[in-house]
């Protein structure tokens, strides 16, 4: 009897390699040898409990990424962050989920995720997008004993246009508006097209005035530093949709990124939270073109092609979690937003400063010097969201001599004269 | 090439196809096979091609033993074989379909080669662009060019299974020239037909299969009758049945013409009246599928009439017919008539028609005890269709059939089933013919219908016989005329 | 006879899902994670608390709502590959009613109702697009399907990032969320509406009795065994095969409406979560039976449920959930295939 036969095989052999699979782990960590990870994690967490005499008390935070943990963008600049408070604040201790977003992980809301940290033990939890609004808020509201902490919102800003009052909640953001100006600034000193492209992600307030300032930036130091014309520089943003490609949904970050190789330009600012730009413009000089990329978000994103990048303006969002953080531990929390600049003296001091520039392998020692001395002229007070500016629509945005509100320019309602690209979504 | 096929012996299921065959096959011979449907000619010939395997037996090639496990070890050893189907590729040209041909082989061929290829159209007398697309070929030419690709690739040994089937007066001129011309090469050639005058015309010899054994063989020249009588064979003559038509008209075909790839029936004309059994004698793919499926509606004929109670209901479609009470039962029961997965009791619900919505069980299951006691079907309300045996099948097949019905149009009713099952089943028929319902049917047994119909309609590649009161015809005449001999010119 | 047969069968099922289990815990090794503490976690994940309990169930309802629709298309022998693209209108067409309605002042119930009515004419139209370009196009209705995904994503993502864009935004998480008035009522402080898991349930009781006592039911698996036999029979192939994409756009419908009313409370680019593919693979675990899908489709919700503690815990990427789930499926069907040949090979000598 075939069928017989067939199960006199077939059951045990699955029944010994269950066991198998099921024995196998326990054998592995028996052994002394293999210095896995997995057999240091459960030491380092023995090892806390031993701590809690000295530290009062463990508190656990949880950040949700909109993206992959190590993507060397915007979430890894997240998860660097939550390794530096718990380096910080002894006790401490990060639980985070990644690709917290409605393709990767269908069927799930950001409010849902967030309780899963609250039952793993979080008492505060980090909600790391722009794109989990709605999440957070329906979150804060339901858990007002959970602190939350809304990267890059304007929720908690009573002055802003969103206000809306939980006192649980708080809004972080650095002035990245400066990173970007220096981004632009390599840029323009760099070019020889005198075209400058941008990989834009979605477009909304924080994505419009950041591609303006990068504008700002590249304008000011093509016409002060490289003396040329205005006329011949050229600005454009194109739009992939969302902060990092998603097959089918938004427009390929790679392809874009070849269209401005392709058509002239021949540096390419990232605004997007992955570094796609870097990696095509490493193949398109590998290729012979001269041309550069500048990424965004990670302070080591230049690592993948430094022979291409021109530097990267980064955040740190360590200094604001931390204390944030402390905050909720000492009880001290106060609901608000904060829009935290660089510290002049030294942007790149990872104590201090929310963001901050790298310079990268590809810039010049010239341009370097010509970009420390504008790095220098904008910690000397200057400011370019400076009228006159026109907004692209060639209505007038700041009139001759105005200086921008921090109102103006976080809800800055288009991109300025003289950029080309979308400013809203097409019709 | 010197064949020999030793107690060849082949099952399909229960069905013994070749029973203990032996035949010697010299080259520079054209050896005619002869055999009604189903005689095991098609099976004989695939075993020698490859395409099936025997179940026991020897092939012995030039005194040699060899194993044939397919086409290609076929192919090696130098036998090809001429399908009825062109096993050809309709998209590609014929260059690629040569091409395609060569790797599977795993001959070969050089540039060079093309040339030889071209050498062998030419002496045969043929033409093709190896540019062109296989598919703006006419059946003929895709024929002749499987042939000129067999020789190509070598073949000493040529199986053609009914390779007149389709293709024009013209070609066949062609092509016997041609057959007649590889023979003086000393090539063997094996020629598969029901044709009586092909085989006279181009065989030097020929062999008789019936029910799967080899029954006699004859030297050219030959006696048409002699060879009549091998094929069908002397049959038991039975007492008929009264006619049993009435003379009212139940269907009228005017002018009726059937057209597909292979076939065109022209200019059918005949009454049918209600109660009357007419049965379509030929061989099989003579027409008469597509002829019963065309006044079942599930073809359209490409012009005539067919009137029913005056009313023309050609172009309508199948359901229209079956409102009108005409019926089909086709011949591959399980592929076309039965639903594999259901049971029995499933098939009387849905054969039943009830307008209701939802089933109604008790009714159902009384329904299908009745049936099944009734047809004496051999199962339960809860077997499934295809667990049952082949006269099963056909018992449910036709325990399905509404009553009453004008007319119903039986594709081989019996085939395959024991005389008793087909005695039965017609008894039951004839009960339906009592109640003024018409029957239609083909059959490859003469004596089914010489026995069961009123009237016979002969089918001869293509053309169709006035209505023949079977009363009297002979089974020598019948068989005459299926093998295309008497037919009025 | 009969009974060894059961037997065999079961044993056949098991061993499908031992076989799944034991490639899982394979590829976890392969990850060096420890297999048992992987599906300890998954389990907990899914029963640890009533809101875990709960949020599986927000994930059921929308899973076989699809496979109940898909098990009609099935029956008539459709692979309904479009099912994704129907959700996706039925998400669409919810969303325009309620963009239309929502200050109309008309009462909430009113909307909502109608946006469950638009989402199903939504699941429909595409359902019948796919039913018109296989019998008049002669395009097979997995290709038509196929194409018309496509254009129900590029059509949701143009309303999007256009027409129906946040006032300055153009983002692809989506529209800007409804009032909460408009939202399907939840059980208090959970995620579950009693009225989806209500439809979900209705929706298996219809399909149960459509399939097991109604004549369209029969006449449906008729069609989808044997199309020419169905026609001998008198019943159009046809008619009947539009009659259950029609069937299957309802369901698809009804589980964008779904998305939009109880889970998202807005249009998202992937509103359909999935959910149509993931039916499909239940669809074909159970074949044919509605009954079956209800376990099936809850062990896969609690997959994708209970797969989000992967990363939590033990730092695995979730995606193992979908290995797992297609796992099953291949396994099982493979299982399915060898027992019908050995089957067949014993049943062959006794014929004889």
């Amino acid at each position: 009897m075939s069928i017989r036969k067939f199960f006199k095989v077939v059951l045990p052999l699955m029944v010994f390699a269950l066991l198998l699979a099921a024995c196998a782990p326990a054998a592995a960590a028996a052994e002394p040898a293999p210095a896995e990870e997995a057999a240091a994690e459960p030491a380092a967490e023995e090892a806390a409990p031993a701590e809690e005499a000295a530290a009062p008390e463990e508190f656990t935070f949880g950040i949700l990424m909109v993206g992959v943990y190590n993507n060397k963008g915007w979430d890894q600049a997240h998860y660097d962050a939550g390794l530096y408070v718990e380096e910080q604040i002894p006790g401490t201790k990060m639980i985070y989920i990644d690709k917290v977003n409605s393709s990767d992980r269908p069927g799930t809301t950001a409010a849902q995720l967030a309780e899963e940290l609250v039952a793993q033990g979080a008492k505060l939890v980090i909600f790391n997008s722009d794109d989990m609004k709605d999440s957070a808020i329906e979150f804060a509201a339901a858990h007002p004993e959970i602190y939350v902490i809304f990267s890059t919102g304007d929720t908690q800003w009573a002055e802003g246009a969103n206000y809306q009052e939980f006192a649980n909640m708080q809004n972080p953001m650095g002035r990245m508006e400066y990173g970007k100006m220096i981004a632009g600034c390599a840029a323009a000193l760099t070019s020889e097209t005198g075209k400058i492209g941008y990989l834009g992600p979605l477009i909304n307030d924080e994505t419009r005035r950041l591609t303006s300032a990068a504008y700002l930036g590249a304008k000011y130091c093509w016409e002060k530093y490289a003396a040329k014309d205005p006329a011949d520089l050229t600005f454009e943003v194109n739009w992939i949709g969302f902060w990092f490609n998603i097959p089918g949904f938004t427009s390929d970050p790679s392809q874009v990124t070849d269209d401005f190789f392709n058509s002239g330009y021949d540096v390419v600012i990232s605004g997007i939270d992955t570094t796609e730009a870097l990696v095509e413009a490493k193949k398109f000089a590998d290729g012979g073109q001269n041309v550069f990329a500048i990424p965004y978000d990670y302070m080591g994103a230049c690592e993948q092609a430094p022979e291409v990048c021109l530097g990267v303006p980064y955040f740190n969002w360590g200094p604001a979690y931390k204390a944030a953080i402390q905050q909720a531990i000492d009880g001290s929390w106060t609901n608000g937003w904060s829009w935290n600049g660089p510290d002049w003296s030294d942007i790149n001091n990872l104590d201090t400063s929310a963001v901050g520039f790298v310079k990268g392998d590809a810039l010049s020692a010239d341009n370097a010097a010509k970009l420390d001395e504008f790095i220098a002229e904008l910690a000397g007070g200057l400011n370019l969201w400076t009228g006159p500016l026109n907004l692209q629509d060639g209505s007038a945005y700041l009139a001759d001599g105005e200086v921008a509100s921090d109102y103006q320019v976080w809800y800055l309602p288009q991109l300025l004269e003289g950029m080309k690209g979308l400013s809203s979504a097409a019709e | 090439m010197l064949i020999e096929l030793i107690e060849i012996h082949k099952f399909f299921g229960s069905v013994h196809a070749n029973n203990g065959i032996t035949l010697t096959i010299e080259p520079g011979q054209i050896l005619g096979v002869l055999g009604e449907n189903g005689a095991g000619k098609s099976t004989l010939m695939k075993v020698l091609s490859g395409l099936i395997c025997k179940d026991s037996g020897k092939i012995l090639i030039n005194h040699l033993e060899q194993e044939l496990n397919s086409p290609s070890d076929a192919l090696r050893l130098g036998i090809g074989m001429l399908h009825q189907d062109p096993h050809d590729f309709p998209s590609m040209t014929i260059r690629e379909d040569l091409q395609i041909w060569d790797s599977r082989t795993g001959v070969k061929k050089s540039a060079s080669d093309w040339q030889q290829l071209i050498a062998i159209q030419k002496d045969l007398g043929f033409h093709f662009d190896l540019n062109g697309t296989v598919g703006e070929l006419t059946v003929g030419e895709r024929q002749q060019l499987e042939l000129v690709r067999l020789l190509w690739l070598g073949v000493e040994v040529l199986i053609l299974d009914e390779p007149t089937t389709g293709i024009s007066a013209a070609q066949q001129e062609v092509l016997f020239a041609a057959l007649k011309k590889l023979a003086g090469q000393d090539k063997t050639i094996i020629f598969v037909s029901h044709k009586l005058e092909e085989v006279k015309e181009l065989c030097s010899r020929a062999v008789v299969l019936r029910k799967g054994c080899l029954i006699g063989e004859r030297q050219a020249p030959f006696n048409e009758n002699d060879l009549v009588e091998l094929m069908f064979g002397r049959q038991i003559t039975r007492t008929r049945t009264s006619q049993s038509g009435t003379q009212d008209i139940c269907m009228s075909v005017r002018n009726l013409s059937i057209e597909d790839f292979r076939i065109r029936i022209e200019n059918v004309n005949f009454d049918l009246y209600a109660g009357e059994v007419i049965g379509l004698a030929g061989m099989e793919g003579s027409g008469q599928r597509q002829f019963l499926q065309t006044l079942a509606g599930l073809k359209q004929a490409t012009g005539g009439r067919i009137e029913i109670d005056r009313e023309d209901i050609n172009g309508k479609n199948c359901f229209e017919f079956q409102k009108r009470g005409i019926f089909y039962v086709p011949s591959a029961r399980m592929e076309e008539g039965l639903v594999p997965g259901m049971t029995l009791e499933e098939h009387y619900i849905l054969s039943d028609c009830e307008k209701r919505m939802f089933i109604n069980g008790k009714n159902s299951r009384m329904i299908t005890e009745t049936r099944i006691e009734r047809f004496n079907i051999k199962g339960r309300a809860a077997t499934n269709s295809e667990e049952l045996s082949g006269g099963n099948q056909q018992r449910l097949l036709l325990s399905l059939l509404k009553d009453p019905a004008r007319l119903l149009l039986l594709e081989n009713p019996t085939r395959g089933l024991d005389i008793e099952s087909a005695n039965w089943i017609w008894s039951i028929l004839r009960e339906r013919c009592q109640a003024a319902t018409s029957i239609i049917f083909s059959s490859a047994d003469l004596d089914e219908l010489t026995f069961y119909a009123d009237r016979i309609l002969v089918f001869f590649a293509g053309r169709i016989s006035e209505p023949l009161p079977s009363s009297g015809l002979t089974e020598e005449k019948l068989g005459r005329m299926i093998g295309g001999k008497d037919w009025p010119k | 006879m009969n009974k060894n047969r059961g037997l065999i069968d079961f044993l056949f099922r098991i061993s499908g899902i031992a076989a799944a289990l034991l490639f899982t815990s394979l590829v976890l090794l392969v990850a060096r994670a420890n297999p048992l503490e992987a599906f300890a976690n998954i389990f907990m994940g899914v029963v640890s608390t009533p809101i875990k309990i709960a949020d599986t169930i927000v994930a059921w309802v929308p899973l076989i709502l699809t496979t109940c629709g898909l098990v009609i298309a099935f029956t008539a022998g459709l692979m309904n590959i479009g099912i994704e693209g129907q959700i996706m209108l039925g998400a669409i067409m919810t969303t325009g009613a309620l963009r239309l309605l929502q200050d109309s002042g008309l009462p909430p119930a009113v909307i909502i109702l109608a946006g469950f009515l638009a989402g199903v004419a939504g699941g429909v139209i595409w359902a019948l697009l796919v039913g018109a370009l296989k019998f008049y196009g002669g395009v097979s209705e997995i290709f038509a399907g196929l194409g018309l995904n496509f254009i129900a994503t590029a059509l949701s993502l143009w309303l999007i990032f256009g027409p129906w864009k946040r006032a300055g935004v153009a983002s692809m998480s989506g529209t800007a969320p409804f009032d909460a008035a408009l939202w399907l009522p939840m059980f208090q402080g959970f995620r579950l509406s009693p009225w989806s898991l209500s439809l979900a349930i209705i929706s298996i009781v219809v399909v149960f009795i459509l399939m097991k006592f109604t004549v369209v039911g029969l006449r449906l698996k008729a069609v989808g065994k044997n199309t020419r036999a169905a026609i001998q029979m008198g019943i159009s192939p046809s008619k009947y095969m539009l009659l259950s994409f029609i069937l299957c756009g309802v369901f698809a419908g009804l589980t964008g409406a779904v998305q939009v009313l109880g889970v998202y409370h807005r249009l998202i680019p992937s509103i359909s979560s999935g959910y149509g593919f993931l039916g499909l693979l239940v669809a074909m675990l159970v074949d044919y039976q509605i009954i079956w899908a209800v376990p099936v489709a809850l062990l896969f919700a609690a997959l994708n449920i209970g797969g989000i503690q992967l990363p939590i815990m033990m730092k695995l990427d979730s995606t193992l959930s979908g290995v797992m789930q297609s796992s099953l499926v291949f396994f099982f069907l493979i299982m399915g295939g060898v027992r019908k040949k050995l089957q067949r090979k014993e049943e062959k000598p006794s014929n004889e």
